[in-house]
């Protein structure tokens, strides 16, 4: 017998509420108004609308701007994504290690991730800049955030390396919970160190890595626009504007609400999916203990 | 009799007025405790500084309160303020950069300042403003918001260097040409890229003006009609890029990208010898020479030879919402005419480097011997006063200038990557050519 823990069966719900008033207000309000304020042209001071049918799609579709700004996030996010990751488990598993003073490391290389976006990108200013930058310095080249690829190299670089702590702390409690028990029994039938990892180890860590996959996929999509902002503003000639940077300028500075909130449609349902493609393609060679 | 009687009729007329205009003052009681609320956008030891004025002015005037808020930067304060207006609680008075001015005249949440000072019998003394001051923010022949921090861009240079190059350290070069002949005179003395500027389409506004060219149609934005097209590809545009282009391609202009760091810092470490920054910079950069012993002087904008414009002024001004009590309306005037008076705007002036709004603290500032002192701050001043009275030199006035800006920004590094310059010009005019004519369209919901 199932019994529930609550004497009345409605105090379950009235404890829900305050939850739920948070998401509606915060969360599912916004999120219909931005649907139907994507076919709207809206006044940018008193809000007034006026249904505008396809409007702001077809202006976003026929703006090559907007079309480039696609192809750049794909590569950012990419960049961020798979870097991230393969960087992070590597130092997760040098962490994991018996050496001495591993746990100064650790704290320090969790640091990046407590800093605000703005403090990132003002480090990677002082080094890649072109009037005095350390990189400028020591390479010779000054043109990092001045030249479109290098700019996007540098963007990806800063995106990844403040994202590197988060990674890291997962990966980590990751490793600790891999039953050493199983690696013992693979060294016993003769696996190396190679093979322990790529059989054991990475295996045991697929639902993390498919976590961590999903998380910075969103990471990259939706919250690299401070960096963005201090490092390039988007340029060169749009060469880091990414979508989210492009959505930030449209509603904040530009007052395109109409426009904006079809972006912000646009970048849901990409956002939305690459999840669905990611969870149909990625978890099932996931392996749950 | 007759004339007695038309004698009467003009006293008992006259009195009406007196009359009438009495009534209205008595429907206020501008002595009545009254609080209101302040957000602007200046921020570090600005803050302070904005503070102290507000404290002064209320200890003037003991019955009002004045709650002040630094609510971020000018975006961030618009989105507030306008968000705020929809809710019902405005701050009575805000703070706004010059490019929003079109906008927040056309966007039905602001009262003209003409108007209020008109109501209430609170005049305001424009002639003793700075006519390219006054003038920006003169709309159709009136007011709307009350100049505050103002600024133009101006020629920084490094006396040092030039002296090393063999160029006149006193007389810095005005034209296109001379900028050129003389950036080329420092490269061959050792700088590799002697001029630079950070990436702002404020000083392609600024070229425009200079050739005493618009920069939109429709009287600049100033005429009857919104304005409808952007000019920037036609001549003056071009002359201008062209130019700027050109000194990139020949590798004596440093691209050091958007934001106001990159090229002060140049300037700083002697990697540049000339640039173009806000009048606000002399402090600073000033200091930054002279940490490495260096000498700074400070110059016109340059102009395509024989140009006859003049420069605008850019940064921000106070408005005051819609929708308040006439205690507050009047309390909110009262704080606005205060902050541009001369003891405020004078001890502004001191504090951050942007213009005294008014002449008189103008002569006040000289009589106190302070340009004998700090003589780069005077360049500023007669760069401004130097510059004739037009519509073009008013500065343009459009709805989506930040748009703008960032559409022209992308262009001119599509240049730097090797685009033509007229390509460029023309497909930024398009792009923004179409988003002027959804504004027109929008701001009239």
């Amino acid at each position: 017998m199932n019994k529930s823990a609550f004497p009345n069966k409605y105090l379950p719900y009235v404890l829900l509420i305050p939850t739920f008033v948070i998401l509606v207000v915060f969360l599912f309000y916004p999120a219909v108004e931005t649907f139907r304020l994507s076919f709207y042209k809206v006044n940018p001071f008193s809000g007034a609308a006026r249904f505008a049918g396809l409007y702001n799609f077809k202006n976003l579709f026929t703006n090559p701007a907007y079309l480039k700004s696609f192809f750049r996030s794909a590569v950012f996010a990419v960049g961020v994504v798979l870097v991230g990751l393969v960087l992070s488990l590597l130092l997760a598993l040098l962490l994991n290690q018996k050496v001495k003073g591993a746990q100064v490391y650790r704290s320090l290389l969790i640091w990046p991730y407590a800093l605000s976006p703005a403090i990132a990108g003002a480090l990677f200013n002082f080094m890649f800049n072109p009037a005095n930058g350390l990189m400028g310095y020591f390479t010779g080249i000054r043109t990092w955030l001045t030249h479109g690829n290098t700019a996007l190299f540098v963007i990806i670089l800063a995106a990844m390396w403040k994202n590197l702590g988060y990674n890291i702390v997962f990966y980590l409690t990751a490793l600790r919970n891999i039953p050493t028990d199983a690696l013992e029994a693979a060294s016993i039938d003769g696996a190396g160190p190679i093979k322990r990892f790529f059989f054991i180890t990475f295996t045991f860590l697929s639902p993390m890595t498919f976590f961590l996959l999903v998380m910075n996929t969103i990471y990259a999509y939706f919250a690299s626009f401070g960096l963005i902002d201090v490092l390039t503003e988007g340029g060169p000639a749009g060469a880091t504007n990414i979508l989210i940077y492009q959505l930030y300028r449209d509603f904040f500075v530009n007052s395109r609400v109409g426009y904006a909130a079809a972006e912000s449609l646009m970048l849901f349902m990409l956002v939305v999916l690459l999840t669905i493609v990611q969870f149909k393609t990625t978890e099932r060679k996931v392996y749950y203990q | 009799m007759k004339k007695l009687m038309s004698m009467l009729l003009v006293l008992f007329v006259s009195a009406s007025f007196v009359f009438a205009s009495g009534t209205q003052e008595a429907a206020v009681d501008a002595d009545a405790p009254v609080t209101i609320q302040f957000w602007h956008a200046m921020s570090g030891d600005r803050i302070d500084l904005i503070q102290g004025i507000v404290d002064d002015f209320m200890a003037e005037n003991p019955n009002i309160t004045v709650e002040v808020q630094y609510s971020g930067s000018y975006d961030d304060t618009l989105n507030k303020v306008t968000s705020a207006f929809k809710a019902g609680n405005a701050p009575h008075v805000f703070h706004s950069y010059e490019i929003g001015t079109l906008g927040l005249i056309k966007s039905g949440i602001t009262v003209a300042l003409d108007d209020l000072a008109q109501k209430y019998d609170e005049p305001i003394d424009w002639d003793a403003f700075f006519g390219p001051i006054e003038s920006y923010y003169k709309y159709q022949g009136l007011h709307y918001s009350m100049p505050f921090n103002t600024s133009s861009p101006l020629v920084y240079y490094n006396k040092t260097l030039f002296k090393k190059a063999g160029l006149d350290p006193e007389n810095p070069p005005q034209t296109y040409s001379a900028i050129r002949d003389a950036a080329i005179a420092l490269k061959k003395s050792g700088i590799d890229t002697p001029i630079t500027w950070n990436l702002n389409a404020w000083y392609f506004e600024q070229m425009h003006y200079l050739q005493d060219a618009p920069y939109v149609n429709n009287q600049n934005g100033r005429g009857k009609e919104l304005p409808t097209k952007i000019l920037i590809n036609q001549k003056p545009g071009k002359i201008a890029l062209d130019w700027w282009i050109q000194m990139y391609r020949d590798g004596l202009f440093m691209d050091v990208g958007p934001g106001w760091s990159n090229h002060r810092a140049a300037f700083g470490a002697g990697e540049a010898a000339m640039i173009m920054s806000s009048s606000s910079d002399v402090n600073l950069l000033t200091k930054s020479l002279s940490e490495k012993g260096w000498e700074m002087g400070t110059g016109y904008l340059p102009r395509p030879e024989g140009a006859k414009g003049g420069v605008a002024i850019g940064g921000g001004s106070l408005w005051i919402t819609d929708n308040h009590t006439p205690e507050e309306e009047l309390a909110a005037l009262k704080l606005v005419k205060y902050i541009s008076s001369d003891k405020p705007q004078m001890a502004w002036h001191k504090g951050t480097g942007y213009f005294p709004v008014r002449t008189t603290a103008m002569d006040k500032l000289e009589k106190e011997g302070w340009f004998v002192d700090n003589p780069n701050y005077r360049k500023a001043f007669d760069q401004l006063l130097d510059s004739p009275s037009t519509l073009n030199t008013a500065g343009a006035l459009l709805g989506v200038f930040p748009d703008a800006r960032a559409i022209i920004e992308s262009q001119i590094q599509e240049c730097y990557a090797g685009k033509d310059v007229q390509k460029a010009l023309d497909d930024a005019t398009k792009e923004i050519n179409a988003l002027i004519a959804e504004w027109n369209e929008v701001i009239a919901y």
